[in-house]
Formats: C-alpha cells, sequence, structure tokens
C-alpha cells in the first residue's frame, strides 16, 4: 500500500507540476468539439430560434421536443450532424496520440520542459507510437472481442433462468472482468508507451515486451492504482452531473457550460494520473541505469615540478561503475 | 355494387339498433346490490336433441341481472401440460342465434395456428413487422396450433370430417385459423345449437400475448371460437399478425387442471379449487357477460389479493400476480390500477364485474401489455424508477382501460382497430394526465420530462400520410403505419376534436357512448354520431379529414412583417436621420400558411411589442392568408393554436414566429451536444491511446 501510495502519489505529482498539458488537451478538446458540433448548433438554430415551441427545451427539457426536433426534415438527417462530432473525436484522439511522447518526456523530466524538447519527443516517437498503437489495437480489439462474445453468451443463458437479476447480475460482473483485464492492457502498453519515450526505444517490440514483463510482474500494484483513479473518475462524471442536474437551473446556459467544462476538465486529469503512475513506474523499476564513467579531471599544466623525491605523483579517480541490476 | 351495400349496411343498421334497445334495458341497472343465485332462461325455440340455453348467471357480476345480450355459453375442461406447454380440453359451446335467420355453417376461429410459418400470421410479421416477433429465422419453439380431434353437434352428430379451412381475408391455403362447419339441419332463428369439441393446443414460446416463456404460461385464444354475426353476416377473419380479436358476449365456465405447483390466474370469478391425486390440481372459473377467458400460470407468482375497490356498482376485488423480482413494485401497480379505475368510473362508466387480475408477465415474454376480459398483463422490469412511467403505470392504464374499450364496448377489432386501440389511448393521455401530469406522464427524470399527449402525437406523426384511421387492421401498409395511426392519430384526432366540441362536451359525449354501447359491438359511425349527437354540431368536415381521410394538417406562420407607415418619408430625409420613437405608428402584417392538405379553422395570437395581444380566425381554406394593422407598436410574435388544442399538426415549431430571435434553447441543447462529445472524445482516448 506504501508502495501504491508512492506510484499514486509521484503519478499525481507529475500531473500537478504538468497541468498545462491538461488545459491545452482539454482546450484542444473543446476546440475541435465545438467545429464538430457546428452542424448540429446551424441545424438547431434555423428549427428553434423563431418559434415559441423550443420554449419547452428551456424552461425544462421536453424529450418530445427534441425527438421531433430531429425528425423534422430541415433539421437533416442525425447523421449529418452527428458524423462531424464522431470525426473531430477521432481528431482529438489522434492529437492525444500525437502529443504523448512530449507529455511523457515532460513528466520524466525533472524541470519544465522547453517547448523544443516538447515537441521534438513528438516527433521523435510519432511513428514508434504508430506502430506500438496498431499493436495495442490489435491485442486490445482480441481480448475485447473474446471477452464480451464470452459476457454475452454467459448473459445470454442466464436469460433462460428463472431469477430475472442473474442475467444483469452477470452481466455487470462481466463487465468488471473486462474492465479488469482491458486495464491490464492498458497498463502493459501505458509501459511500454514511456518507455519508448524516455528509453529513446526505436525497437518497439522491445519495449511491449519490457511492459508486458513488468505489468505481470507487479500487477497488483499497477492495476490496484489504475482502478484507483478509474474510480475518481467515475466520482467526477456522476458527482459533477449531480450537481449539473441538482443546482444549475434549467434556463441557465452559461452555468451549465462552465461547469459542463469543469467536469470535462477534471475527466482528464484520472487519464493522465495513470500516465504519470506509469511513467513513475518506468522511474522505479524499468529504466535500466546508465553505467557512468567519470571522466578524469582534466590536470592544469603545471610547470614541471621541482624534484622532491619524498612525496608521490597525484593520480586521478578511478571511474565508479554501478552494477546492472 | 355501392347501393348493395349501402342496403346491406341499412337492415343491419336497422337489426343493431333493435338489439342495442333490447340490451340496453338490462345495462341501465346501477346500484350496488348481491348477487343473485344463478338463473336459467329457458330457450323460446329449443335446438333439436335437448332445451339447451345460455345460463342467466350473474355470480361474476355486481348487478342482479345479465348485462350483455349471451350469445354464447362455453364450458370448457381443459389440462396443462407444463412440461410439453400442450393443453387438451374439451369444448361444449352452446351458441344462441340471435341472428334472425337460418344458419347454416358456423366459422371458428382457431387462432393458435396462426403460429406456423405458412400461415398469414406469421407470413405477414415477417413482412412487414410485428410488436414483438421479427422471425429473422423460424424457430420450432415458436411452433403453435390448435387441432380439433373431434367435433359434434349435438342432434347432428360428429361432423369432425365435415370441418373445412377457409381463408376468407387473403385465401391462404396453408393458412389454418379459420375453420367452418357447414351444418346438415340449419339453426332456426331464435333456437340454441351446441358444439362439443375435443381439442388439443400446442402453446407456442410467448408470440402475441399467448403462449410459454420458461415455466410461465399465458393462456390466451387458445380454444376454438366462434364468430361474430354481425353487420348481416359471419365476421371471422384469419389471424393477421397486426389485428387483435373479435367474439360475442356470453358465459364461461372453464375447469383448468394445472400441475400442483402452479400459481394461476383467470377470467372471471374462482368458483372452486381442488387437488387431484395425479399431483394436480383443478381450479374452476366462471365469467359473466364476457366474450373471452384468459389465463395464466407461474409457480413463481407472488400474489398480491387483499385489495378491494369500492366500485359504483359493487366490491371490485383487485389480484395482482408479480413476478418474485418485482415485489417491491406491487403497491405500485395497486396504486395506478385503483387512481385508473377510479377516474374510469367518474368518466366514463361502472365497472361491473367482481374482479379483476392483474398479471405481471414473465420477463423477457412477448406475453406483456395485453387485455383480456377482467384480465390484464402488464409489464415492468426489476429496474423501474418512479420518474419512468410507462412502465408499469402507462401499460397498466391502457390495458385496463381496454376493459372498457374492447371488454364491455366490444368493436370489431380486425375491421376498427381504432376504436379500441386509439380511443383507449385517447382515454389513456386523459387519465394519466389527469393523474401523471400532462408533460410529465411518461417521463419525469432530472428535470427531463415527456408526456403521453406528446408521445402520442409523435407516434402519428412519423406515419402522418400512410393510412387513414378507418381502415382494417390488416390493411395498413406496415406494423408502423398500424401503430402511428390506430394509436397516435387516433388519440391525438379525439384531443383535437376536444378544442372543437369543448373539453366537457368530449367527456360527456365517450360517457354516453359507453353507457350506450356497453355490451354490444359499435361500429365506427356509431361512435362518431354520439359526439355529433351530444356536442350538437355537424362534424363531418372533420371526421372525413381525421378518421376517413389521410389528409395531414401543417399550418405554419410564414412571415411576419413590421415597417413605419412613413418610411417614405425618412426614405427623403434619409435613413436614419429621424429616430422611430414611441409615436412612431407601424404597418404590421403576419401571413398564415396551411402547408398540407387538412383544412381547419383555427386561431392565431399576435403579440406587440406594447403588451397587446390580438386574437384573429382564420377558417383555413384558402391556402395562405395575412392580417394587417396599423398601431404604435412592431409585432413581436404570432402564435398559431395559442391554447395547444390542436394535436395533429405535424410540425409545432412552425406554428409559431418570434421576431426576435431566442438562440438560448439551440445553446442549451447544443451544451449538451457538446459536452456529450467531449465525453466521446475522452472515453475514445482513454482506452485507445
Amino acid at each position: 500500500m506504501t508502495e501504491n501510495k508512492g506510484l499514486l502519489g509521484s503519478g499525481l505529482g507529475m500531473v500537478m507540476r504538468n497541468k498545462r498539458y491538461i488545459v491545452w488537451l482539454w482546450l484542444l478538446d473543446l476546440l475541435l468539439t465545438i467545429y464538430g458540433t457546428s452542424a448540429f448548433r446551424e441545424a438547431a438554430h434555423t428549427v428553434l430560434d423563431h418559434s415559441l415551441y423550443s420554449e419547452k427545451l428551456l424552461h425544462g427539457f421536453d424529450l418530445s421536443v427534441m425527438v421531433e426536433l430531429f425528425a423534422r426534415p430541415e433539421f437533416g438527417p442525425m447523421i449529418a450532424v452527428t458524423s462531424p462530432a464522431i470525426y473531430f473525436a477521432i481528431m482529438f484522439f489522434l492529437a492525444t496520440a500525437l502529443f504523448l511522447p512530449g507529455i511523457f518526456q515532460g513528466y520524466a523530466s525533472t524541470y519544465r520542459l522547453p517547448r523544443e524538447d516538447f515537441f521534438r519527443a513528438c516527433g521523435r516517437n510519432l511513428w514508434r507510437f504508430i506502430r506500438l498503437m496498431i499493436v495495442a489495437g490489435i491485442v486490445m480489439g482480441i481480448f475485447a472481442g473474446i471477452l464480451f462474445s464470452i459476457n454475452g453468451a454467459v448473459v445470454k443463458k442466464a436469460g433462460e433462468s428463472t431469477n430475472e437479476l442473474l442475467p444483469f447480475r452477470l452481466q455487470m460482473i462481466g463487465l468488471a472482468v473486462i474492465f479488469l483485464v482491458m486495464t491490464t492492457l492498458r497498463i502493459w502498453f501505458d509501459l511500454a508507451e514511456a518507455d519508448i519515450v524516455l528509453s529513446d526505444q526505436r525497437a518497439v517490440r522491445k519495449s511491449i515486451w519490457a511492459g508486458l514483463r513488468h505489468t505481470f510482474r507487479n500487477l497488483g500494484r499497477l492495476l490496484a492504482s489504475y482502478v484507483v483513479a478509474t474510480i475518481v473518475a467515475a466520482i467526477i462524471l456522476v458527482g459533477g452531473l449531480w450537481v449539473w442536474i441538482r443546482f444549475v437551473p434549467s434556463e441557465s446556459i452559461f452555468r451549465a457550460f462552465i461547469l459542463a467544462q469543469f467536469i470535462l476538465f477534471l475527466l482528464l486529469i484520472p487519464r493522465f494520473w495513470q500516465r504519470g503512475v506509469a511513467v513513475s513506474y518506468w522511474q522505479q523499476k524499468m529504466m535500466v541505469p546508465v553505467v557512468t564513467v567519470q571522466p578524469p579531471t582534466p590536470q592544469p599544466i603545471a610547470p614541471p615540478p621541482a624534484p622532491v623525491a619524498s612525496e608521490p605523483l597525484p593520480t586521478s579517480p578511478a571511474p565508479e561503475a554501478t552494477p546492472i541490476p | 355494387m355501392l347501393i348493395r351495400w349501402k342496403i346491406v349496411v341499412l337492415v343491419a343498421a336497422l337489426a343493431l339498433a333493435l338489439s342495442t334497445l333490447s340490451s340496453r334495458n338490462t345495462a341501465t341497472a346501477a346500484a350496488p346490490q348481491a348477487p343473485a343465485p344463478a338463473k336459467v332462461v329457458r330457450a323460446a325455440n329449443p335446438a333439436p336433441g335437448g332445451a339447451l340455453s345460455i345460463p342467466d348467471t350473474t355470480l361474476a357480476i355486481n348487478s342482479p341481472t345479465p348485462m350483455s345480450q349471451r350469445v354464447v355459453h362455453y364450458e370448457i375442461d381443459a389440462k396443462y401440460d407444463a412440461g410439453k406447454h400442450t393443453v387438451d380440453a374439451t369444448e361444449v359451446l352452446t351458441y344462441h342465434n340471435l341472428t334472425g335467420q337460418a344458419l347454416d355453417h358456423f366459422p371458428f376461429h382457431l387462432y393458435l395456428n396462426g403460429f406456423q410459418p405458412k400461415a398469414t400470421w406469421v407470413s405477414e410479421a415477417k413482412l412487414i413487422g410485428n410488436r414483438d416477433t421479427s422471425y429473422a429465422k423460424w424457430e420450432d419453439k415458436e411452433y403453435g396450433s390448435e387441432e380439433i380431434k373431434s367435433f359434434e353437434v349435438v342432434g347432428q352428430g360428429d361432423l369432425t370430417k365435415d370441418l373445412r379451412f377457409i381463408a376468407p381475408d387473403d385465401g391462404n391455403q396453408d393458412d389454418k385459423t379459420v375453420v367452418d362447419l357447414r351444418v346438415p339441419k340449419p339453426i332456426a332463428p331464435g333456437a340454441y345449437v351446441q358444439f362439443k369439441i375435443a381439442f388439443h393446443d400446442q402453446m407456442p414460446e410467448t408470440q402475441a400475448r399467448t403462449g410459454w416463456r420458461r415455466d410461465f404460461v399465458l393462456g390466451g385464444q387458445w380454444f376454438p371460437k366462434v364468430g361474430v354475426w354481425w353487420q348481416g353476416a359471419w365476421n371471422c377473419h384469419q389471424f393477421h399478425a397486426m389485428t387483435e380479436f373479435f367474439a360475442d358476449f356470453g358465459v364461461f365456465d372453464v375447469k383448468l387442471t394445472v400441475p400442483q405447483n402452479e400459481v394461476v390466474g383467470a377470467s372471471g370469478v374462482l368458483v372452486e379449487e381442488k387437488s387431484n391425486p395425479d399431483n394436480t390440481k383443478t381450479f374452476t372459473y366462471h365469467g359473466d357477460d364476457i366474450h373471452d377467458f384468459a389465463w395464466t400460470a407461474s409457480p413463481r407468482y407472488k400474489v398480491k389479493d387483499d385489495g378491494v375497490f369500492q366500485g359504483q356498482m359493487g366490491p371490485v376485488k383487485l389480484r395482482f400476480l408479480m413476478q418474485p423480482a418485482h415485489w417491491d413494485q406491487a403497491e405500485r401497480h395497486e396504486r395506478i390500477i385503483r387512481e385508473t379505475l377510479d377516474r374510469f368510473e367518474k368518466w366514463y362508466g361502472p365497472y361491473p364485474y367482481k374482479t379483476l387480475t392483474v398479471v405481471d408477465p414473465e420477463p423477457d415474454s412477448a406475453a406483456g401489455g395485453m387485455e383480456y376480459p377482467t384480465f390484464i398483463t402488464g409489464g415492468t422490469s426489476w429496474f423501474a424508477p418512479k420518474g419512468s412511467t410507462e412502465e408499469p403505470e402507462g401499460v397498466l392504464e391502457h390495458e385496463f382501460g381496454h376493459q372498457y374499450w374492447y371488454g364491455m364496448v366490444a368493436t370489431n377489432e380486425f375491421e376498427d382497430a381504432w376504436m379500441d386501440e386509439g380511443i383507449n389511448s385517447y382515454t389513456e393521455v386523459k387519465v394519466l394526465s389527469s393523474i401523471l401530469g400532462s408533460y410529465t406522464s411518461v417521463l419525469n427524470i432530472a428535470g427531463i420530462t415527456a408526456g403521453d399527449i406528446e408521445q402520442q402525437r409523435l407516434f402519428f406523426i412519423s406515419v402522418a400520410n400512410v393510412d387513414p384511421i378507418a381502415q382494417k387492421g390488416y390493411e395498413y401498409a406496415d406494423y408502423n403505419s398500424y401503430g402511428g395511426i390506430t394509436y397516435g392519430k387516433t388519440a391525438s384526432v379525439l384531443l383535437t376534436l376536444e378544442g372543437i366540441i369543448g373539453e366537457d362536451t368530449m367527456a360527456k359525449a365517450m360517457h354516453v357512448y359507453f353507457m350506450k354501447y356497453r355490451f354490444t359491438h359499435p361500429t365506427k359511425e356509431d361512435f362518431l354520431k354520439t359526439i355529433e349527437e351530444v356536442s350538437g354540431k355537424n362534424l363531418r368536415w372533420y371526421f372525413d379529414q381525421a378518421v376517413y381521410g389521410s389528409q395531414v394538417m401543417d399550418y405554419s406562420v410564414m412571415r411576419v412583417d413590421s415597417f413605419p407607415v412613413n418610411w417614405s418619408e425618412q426614405k427623403e430625409q434619409g435613413f436614419g436621420s429621424k429616430k422611430e420613437d414611441k409615436n412612431t405608428v407601424y404597418r404590421s402584417t403576419v401571413w398564415l400558411h396551411r402547408k398540407d392538405d387538412f383544412v381547419m379553422p383555427v386561431e392565431v395570437e399576435i403579440r406587440f411589442s406594447n403588451g397587446e395581444k390580438i386574437r384573429e380566425h382564420w377558417d383555413g381554406k384558402s391556402r395562405w392568408t395575412k392580417f394587417s394593422y396599423e398601431k404604435k407598436a412592431k409585432v413581436e410574435s404570432a402564435e398559431l393554436d395559442p391554447d395547444h388544442t390542436v394535436q395533429i399538426d405535424r410540425n409545432n415549431f412552425n406554428n409559431s414566429f418570434v421576431v426576435e430571435a431566442n438562440t438560448k434553447p439551440t445553446y442549451k441543447l447544443s451544451n449538451y451536444w457538446v459536452f456529450l462529445t467531449q465525453l466521446m472524445s475522452l472515453v475514445l482516448a482513454w482506452w485507445a491511446v
């Protein structure tokens, strides 16, 4: 537990020291989403702005009015307004992947990483990350496919039971298991990502194997840290929505927007906290210490000594070698 | 062809009016009284072979005399095999020929035969959809059958070999849902005839609210049922994927033998329960003035039967058969049933039966949301937040409503589906709005609301111009159209009618319609004429479009404009040289547009910037109209149907126009959309990288 606290604490410390990354990513997400939802907004303006009927959406929220709005031909097909939002969500995901190496570098750094170094890390690791993401996608896709299929089959079988709650309970248990397995895989690839960046590892496969080895070597500790961060995220989401429903008046658009963005900003933290945990773990367990050889101290060229036969000559210190664990 | 058809209708209407008058005499008793001892009416003209009769019992109703003109008496002795999901039974049907003419043939419904791959029901369900069966592939467990083992006409011998399957609607030779028997000796008018039938049912896994699921069974449409002599002919349609049923009133005496561990519920009153030596038990039920009999059995029902509703005609025993996981909702079930019963009795008329059995059916079965006389199935799940009231409240209210609109006012569900489902959807809106609020009767969670009134309208406008209301149930374009028109459009049309004749007048018309036509088989014109009579208005212009036609209503405020009367002087002086002030007189014009083909007079309310409101009336006959004013104020807004009485306009957004745009609703909705999109981005980025 102390070790866990260490990982969680140091991971959170990295996040807090580098809050600017979260701010930038939140801004990026917001900007992309504003673009992505502009079609929706324009379509809604056309129908709603000059109609008294739309008041039912403002004072309270009449679901029927929203359904009718979506069904209106002048609003356009839903696919036309949902597709851009999906594309921009994918763009955010790609942007995250692009900037992640810089973020790892920043987390590992004991000083504020200069912008040039940040982007250098991003560029240097871009192709490595693409390769890693392909492998991660395949592995996680296969696992997710198998696990969801098994879960579906079990729940379907349980559906034949006369115990009505059994399918739901099995579904929840199944989802919990899937969550743990997928989180384990996420830990594996997070460690691999950290290793690629921080070891400047060109051979992605080596980082993948290192990540796998360490994931299972310290699974309990890492998994506990990741689960804690996920629980925090769930609390932020549920608590935020509760505050929204409970305290934000239906007509207050601005307050709702601010609260929504605050929730989303906070929701970014747990995932970066997990990445901080990965970097912290890498530093503690995966970092290969460099054998440092202290160069001989340059000696000033001294004038030829006076011949004193009784004093020994000065020597440079012997290099210290740190054993490789 | 048209003239002959009119003569037939005229004769049938005359016969129906006479029969209605005679039945109404027996249907006015309302004072609560103890049940009278059973009596037997002697046949005036008994059939050959013995003195037959229909019992005059009142054991199951709170009335000293029968309330319907009893045509049939079913005596069924059935045994259910829970392992094989089969029923083996004998049926003695006594039929009283009140048709006024000799009958030489009798058609019977064998509904369970609809669940066979080549039957019309399955073919239609595969082709145009169905409420709960998609038939991606045929599975044997979906097979159902109703096989007649023997068929004897008392006094005329065993006529099993003379049975012929007929397909009066579509000629499908593989459909065996209607069997016709031609009797060698026609049954004279006023005479009785008795049929003795042995049959075997294979229940399907639940379909169309009958069959088994796990260890549960719902016995609906499970026995050979004779057709209805209606409008001068036998009315016995095939079983269709979208239609329901039609049957004559009478008396039911049913013995059900089931395994010892089963908990049973059924139509009518329980007369006797006895255990048998073979580890079974037999329940005997009796029903008066009902036209169908359904039953259910499951070893896992938990029973709540301590409730009694004090109705206008006497006590009604409420019995709830609950799924174990829903036991905590039993009170919720009882509350909505009591409140619904209360409103139906106050608004429409008394509930005369002594019992009401409410079944919470097996989850994940196609047995939920169904009505049978004195017996309904609801539907809920173990997770049913109180603010989400579509289930169980909505479905229970709806199914109870059918006790009136189908159970007692027994319209032809094959041909006039709107008269049971639609009228019932209308009363559903009224009752649920009264209990749960007009705009919160379906959903009221976390500030998100939805009302039944709008739900019915949305159901309708999704298929607004596909089919008319007045159409045979099996002739709709598809299942969506059937549902949207019969349920949603009818409810919306009747709600709109309230705005035309007044809410109180409409309520009175519904009461009169129920009291006049209960325990009969009214036609659509009976209903429409009742409304006209009570309101004293000729409403043909409305019914022709809304009921018989498929016209669609879409009125809009096309344009609003205000400008200073002296604008030209301003121009001479140069724009902006003279500021508009409170003395500036504006010429304002509001244009209204009838965009579609439904013509109806409407009101429009015009608001001015000085707070003044003006209401105008437009008959809607021309395609568009305009109203102009000269005032020291500009028009701020114009709103069609300002009292919101019209529920059939397909587009409510264009019914008003506000000059100054209000962007708040858009930004509120957009904020939700932005939040969801960002959340989706975060989730994607969380897992994928």
